[in-house]
């Protein structure tokens, strides 16, 4: 089934207001947001569901990086392989791997902008300067402007030629794509291990173990480990306090 | 005695106005422009008779800036009571500055490594198995916390000014200890869920008429189960945390690998 005008519309203005988000700080540029949105606008809520929780899990690692860095899009998985999955039949995971390109592309795209937008730091004192704050606060808004406009194109584009992309992927041969769907089922493990890397301590191992036994032989959902986690905090953190003031009251005695 | 031309409403108002910090953001001054807008209207308010002293002020602002959006409350609201106090240009700048670095370090490490990777992973998990609610809980329950956090430091910065910084730093170390907690609990059980690596390998043998199949996937299952994502994740973090590898490294490490493996017929 190919994409109506009216969808292709309405993809764009999805990707324009998602895509502000990573001006706003609101966490609404995530695949998966992205994905579930474009599910949402083709009525396959589900497909849009899982492309966009593979997604977001592989793409966790890449949201840790210093201030100001472009991290690749997830407009990548987030819409066009949102689309290939949904539209063009393709397998969500190899559908995830082969928007990554994307992803890289969309990422230079945003890095482009910022460096286009250079110039609105001597607009904007020009602008105070001459005392019209009226064009000073337009120029302090520019970039979500043009995010907003670029979002739309990119979301426009890739929905009006998802066709083509998707038609190019369901030609390649059956090793490629599944080999590109394990590559899919692997990667996910960057993410984990970005994250993992940010956090651990020796001292957290013991949680590292419970986490995995609760999950991988006892098949407790999510939430549950997530529970049990907070317990263990809450555990660990009155214990310190109680040291606390006894090591205190030691330090009277002497 | 302090002057008190702006009320509690402007503060708030200016608190709330840091999600356009980043509207202007660009490369030259980085969340610069977008600061100096922030605080416009509470300036204009400031200013209102000296319309000269309103320009200078903003084009001071217009400086390279660039910190965590959800902890700049506490910078804009500090800097406004200094302002409307009439306190020396240099200290202001040097305040604003000194609290720059650290509030982003605090601010990144609180919202980008902790809260975002926990949403995200719970959420997500939700949404595998077809949940809306997953995206839902995903939007509402970060931007409800981080919308808690900036309305927090913008009363902080009204109220107590820069000593609390240490007090803030002290209590979010307890934080991140305990959001790390739930983090590698819950991350090392969705490995074994979400990275998926089989092996397709299976022996045959013929015991007289019987036929007996031997999977090295169930041995290895009965070994530890889920043991080769695990083992893929702990070579991801070896070649992250001591080769210094980059994600991009890694991505294209995994896609070659999967090739390699699924076409020998190693990994399926």
């Amino acid at each position: 089934m190919s994409i109506t005008i009216i969808e292709a519309v309405l993809i764009g203005l999805w990707t324009g207001i998602c895509w502000s988000g990573m001006l706003l700080g609101t966490y609404t540029f995530r695949s998966l947001v992205l994905a579930t949105g474009v599910g949402v606008i083709l009525g396959d809520i589900p497909t849009g569901l899982t492309i966009g929780a593979i997604a977001e899990l592989a793409f966790m690692g890449f949201g840790v990086g210093a201030g100001g860095t472009v991290p690749p899009s997830p407009l990548g998985p987030g819409i066009v392989g949102a689309l290939m999955a949904i539209r063009g039949g393709i397998a969500p995971e190899t559908a995830f791997t082969l928007s990554i390109p994307f992803a890289i592309a969309f990422q230079f795209i945003q890095t482009a902008l910022y460096v286009i937008m250079s110039g609105n730091h001597e607009a904007a004192k020009r602008a105070i300067k001459a005392g019209s704050f009226g064009k000073f606060r337009l120029i302090a808004n520019s970039t979500l402007i043009l995010f907003i406009v670029f979002g739309f194109i990119l979301g426009f584009t890739s929905a009006i030629s998802s066709d083509v992309i998707s038609g190019f992927a369901n030609k390649l041969p059956k090793e490629i794509l599944s080999s590109l769907q394990l590559a899919g089922k692997m990667l996910p493990a960057i993410g984990f291990a970005t994250i993992l890397s940010v956090m651990s301590k020796k001292e957290l191992i013991p949680f590292m173990l419970i986490g995995y036994v609760a999950s991988a032989y006892m098949k407790l959902p999510v939430m549950a480990i997530a529970l049990i986690g907070t317990a263990c905090a809450f555990f660990i953190f009155n214990q310190k306090e109680e040291t606390k003031v006894e090591s205190e009251v030691f330090e009277d005695g002497i | 005695m302090a002057s008190n031309i702006l009320t509690k409403k402007d503060f708030f108002n200016t608190t709330l106005r840091a999600f356009f910090l980043q509207n202007g953001f660009n490369y030259s001054n980085y969340q610069g422009t977008g600061y100096a807008n922030v605080i416009y209207p509470a300036l204009k308010k400031i200013y209102k008779d000296n319309p000269e002293k309103l320009k200078e002020v903003l084009l001071d602002n217009v400086e390279m800036y660039n910190t965590n959006p959800h902890f700049v409350p506490f910078v804009t609201n500090i800097q406004l009571v200094m302002l409307e106090n009439d306190v020396a240009t240099e200290d202001v700048r040097n305040m604003k500055m000194a609290l720059m670095g650290p509030l982003a370090g605090i601010g990144d490490s609180l919202s980008q490594f902790l809260l975002a990777p926990l949403f995200s992973t719970i959420c997500a998990t939700l949404a595998m198995n077809g949940q809306i609610s997953g995206p839902v809980l995903f939007l509402l329950g970060l931007n409800g916390i981080l919308l808690t956090i900036k309305i927090l430091t913008g009363m902080y910065g009204h109220k107590l000014g820069t000593s609390i910084i240490e007090k803030l730093s002290a209590q979010m170390s307890k934080l991140t200890n305990a959001a790390s907690i739930v983090g590698v609990m819950v991350i090392s059980g969705l490995v074994t869920n979400h990275v998926k690596i089989g092996v397709p390998f299976k022996y045959v043998q013929k015991i007289g008429d019987k036929e007996q199949v031997v999977q090295l996937q169930k041995m290895i299952d009965g070994i530890a189960p889920a043991l080769l994502p695990v083992l893929y994740t702990g070579l991801m973090y070896y070649l992250l945390k001591k080769k210094k590898w980059n994600t991009y490294q890694l991505v294209i490490l995994t896609i070659v690998i999967a090739f390699i493996t699924f076409n020998l017929k190693i990994f399926a």
